[in-house]
């Protein structure tokens, strides 16, 4: 059991296809991706618009099932399971970092970052509270915890959003272009933190990125053209 | 977290909650401006068809002959039901012959109280007799006011060949008695072929002093419904109770019955059944207009909703996305919805009673009282109204996709 739990990996696709379309005109838009991620992997995900990559993001986000084949989250199947239970384990399992942040306007950083936490357990405690003002200095904003996202620069509000998808310790986080909406000395800020975080704490990350600059300093890079893993 | 959240929404979207809020109102005020009144009308409706004529008739219990005590008369208005009870008429009847002009003809004779003033210990004073419970009579000339007048059926006086100012002598028995006709009634019933004289002088002729043959009582009654139609016989204590404290017909009979030594109380259906009906209808249009008025706020607060749920998307999106799952969305979206319906039932009850009052004063002349269970009964249709407005926003809100929201 214990040896089997050590192997486990995060992440495991296997052949998984993916179409859309009705009244018998469908599209493939995925082919058969099979992929596996281990904990601690920093690894970007790269590809033409149109390959599929936002798709296996989602997929592997648990937010759209699969047409076909399995996807195994920390060695647990996740196609058999009914909808409260991916919420859970998505909640539980997985951060989110977006391109457009999509933090809401009316909390502070600190109430979205305490966002996921009152959503996991229903209520916020003070040890919820600690750990997300920890997180947001641990981004670099310390002083900027009770600003609303208004007040903050486009390169701190995705750190914000970085915080938020670290607040319950997922061992998997996806970013979809993190860096694309910033210039390049944000953009390098913020792959050096993700890269940062990674080293420290052990997350997973799979990132989406056209950068092929930002793509060369992951770990491993997974690149998808027509939906079918090439390298 | 969850106060924030509905701070922000109420904060940031006032005209929608301005738009759900007055939805809400205008149908819990509609609600209780129609519930307001349908008593009323009920009430108001009930007296009028009173009009229709007596709707229980006491009779002796005995199978054949046995009279009523008059007596008695004066206890009907200390049941339990008394202030249902708008009037009664004692009458006391016999077969006899009527002679006018050296015209003889045979017929009834009548005796009752025409308008009797009635004094009851510990009671208000009340005027019982013909004139309030057969309010559709139609006298030419005028009503007896002593002992020896009457007045005469219109079919009657037509073979006696009478007029009004005439004289009729009765025989009954082989005793006679002369009465002087002040009024020919004409009624399109049966009444039109009687001669109707003080009771008291009737008992006289007939040599039954005291005595009654049957009273007609006329009594404000609500509907009968299955429950009403039960034989008493058969009921249990409970449903015994039940049915004695509520307005039935058949409960009010039996009142007056218990009161009237050697009396039989049957409700007249043909006048008790058309009442029930009519009424019926009446609180069905009300009901009617009442749940038409809360589906139109409903659809509106759908409408509303339904444009906030299109703005609110990202948000529900990110909830969905970082692990809220559709009790969290729910318990949000509806706890916004419920706390304006709140707001919105006690503002729409408020404005609604103010609405029935005036409906009230306009159309019957007269103030009402709300009744205790309005402002509940407003609260409860605001909620309704919210729930329902709430149900297809909600399911859309429940069904929107993370990804096609929060890409780009």
């Amino acid at each position: 059991m214990s040896e089997h739990t050590i192997h486990t990996p995060i992440l495991q696709l296997t052949d998984v296809r993916k179409e859309y379309g009705s009244d018998g005109i469908t599209t493939e838009v995925l082919h058969g991706i099979s992929l596996t991620m281990e904990q601690g992997e920093f690894t970007a995900l790269i590809g033409p618009s149109g390959s599929g990559k936002s798709t296996l993001l989602n997929i592997i986000g648990l937010l759209e099932q699969p047409t076909g084949g399995s996807l195994l989250m920390q060695g647990r199947e996740t196609g058999t399971m009914p909808e409260e239970e991916l919420t859970r384990l998505r909640g539980k399992s997985i951060g989110f970092v977006f391109q457009f942040h999509h933090l809401i306007p009316a909390f502070t950083a600190l109430e979205n970052v305490m966002l996921p936490l009152m959503l996991e357990e229903g209520r916020l405690t003070p040890e919820q509270r600690e750990r997300a003002v920890w997180l947001l200095t641990r981004v670099g904003l310390a002083d900027r915890v009770d600003f609303k996202p208004g007040k903050l620069s486009g390169g701190q509000q995705q750190r914000v959003a970085i915080a938020r998808a670290l607040a319950v310790n997922p061992p998997l986080v996806l970013a979809d272009e993190p860096t694309g909406n910033l210039d390049t000395a944000a953009a390098d800020g913020i792959f050096k933190l993700l890269y940062e975080i990674n080293r420290e704490s052990g997350t997973t990350f799979l990132i989406v990125t056209h950068d092929p600059r930002l793509a060369k300093r992951c770990s491993r890079v997974v690149e998808l053209v027509d939906g079918r893993v090439v390298s | 977290m969850l106060f924030r959240i509905l701070k922000n929404s109420f904060l940031k979207r006032p005209k929608a909650v301005l738009l759900i809020f007055l939805s809400i109102t205008m149908g819990a005020a509609v609600a209780t401006a129609f519930l307001g009144i349908s008593g009323e009308i009920s009430h108001k409706m009930a007296l009028e068809l009173r009009s229709y004529g007596a709707n229980i008739l006491l009779e002796p219990s005995a199978v054949e002959g046995g009279f009523l005590r008059e007596e008695d008369l004066p206890k009907i208005k200390t049941v339990f039901w008394k202030y249902n009870i708008t009037g009664f008429t004692p009458y006391l009847f016999s077969i006899a012959e009527f002679s006018a002009g050296g015209k003889k003809e045979r017929g009834v004779v009548s005796g009752t109280w025409f308008a009797k003033q009635l004094e009851v210990p510990g009671e208000d004073s009340s005027i019982q007799g013909i004139k309030g419970i057969a309010p559709w009579w139609e006298v030419q000339g005028r009503w007896p006011e002593d002992a020896a007048e009457a007045i005469i059926g219109a079919a009657l006086a037509k073979r006696l060949n009478v007029v009004a100012g005439g004289d009729v002598t009765t025989i009954v028995r082989g005793r006679s008695q002369q009465f002087r006709i002040v009024g020919v009634v004409t009624t399109g019933g049966y009444e039109e072929e009687q001669l109707f004289a003080p009771l008291v002088t009737v008992q006289s002729l007939l040599q039954l002093p005291g005595k009654v043959s049957r009273v007609l009582v006329s009594a404000l009654t609500v509907p009968m419904d299955d429950f009403g139609k039960k034989d008493p016989a058969t009921m249990s204590k409970d449903e015994y109770e039940k049915w004695y404290c509520t307005a039935y017909v058949t409960s009010v009979a039996k009142n007056v019955e218990e009161v009237m030594a050697g009396s039989r109380a049957k409700p007249i259906w043909q006048i008790a059944s058309a009442e029930g009906a009519l009424l019926k209808k009446l609180n069905s249009v009300m009901l009617l207009l009442t749940v038409l008025a809360l589906g139109a706020s409903a659809t509106a607060v759908s409408t509303s909703l339904m444009a906030s749920m299109a703005e609110r998307s990202p948000e529900i999106a990110l909830m969905k996305a970082v692990g809220a799952d559709r009790f969290q969305i729910s318990a949000i979206f509806v706890g916004e919805t419920l706390l304006i319906s709140m707001a919105g039932g006690v503002v729409g009850y408020l404005l609604g009673d103010q609405l029935a009052e005036v409906i009230s004063r306009t159309v019957f002349s007269s103030t009402i009282v709300s009744p205790l269970w309005l402002f509940p009964t407003a609260i409860i249709s605001a909620l309704s109204v919210a729930i329902a407005g709430s149900v297809v926003p909600l399911r859309r809100a429940l069904l929107i996709e993370p990804v096609r929201v929060l890409k780009g």
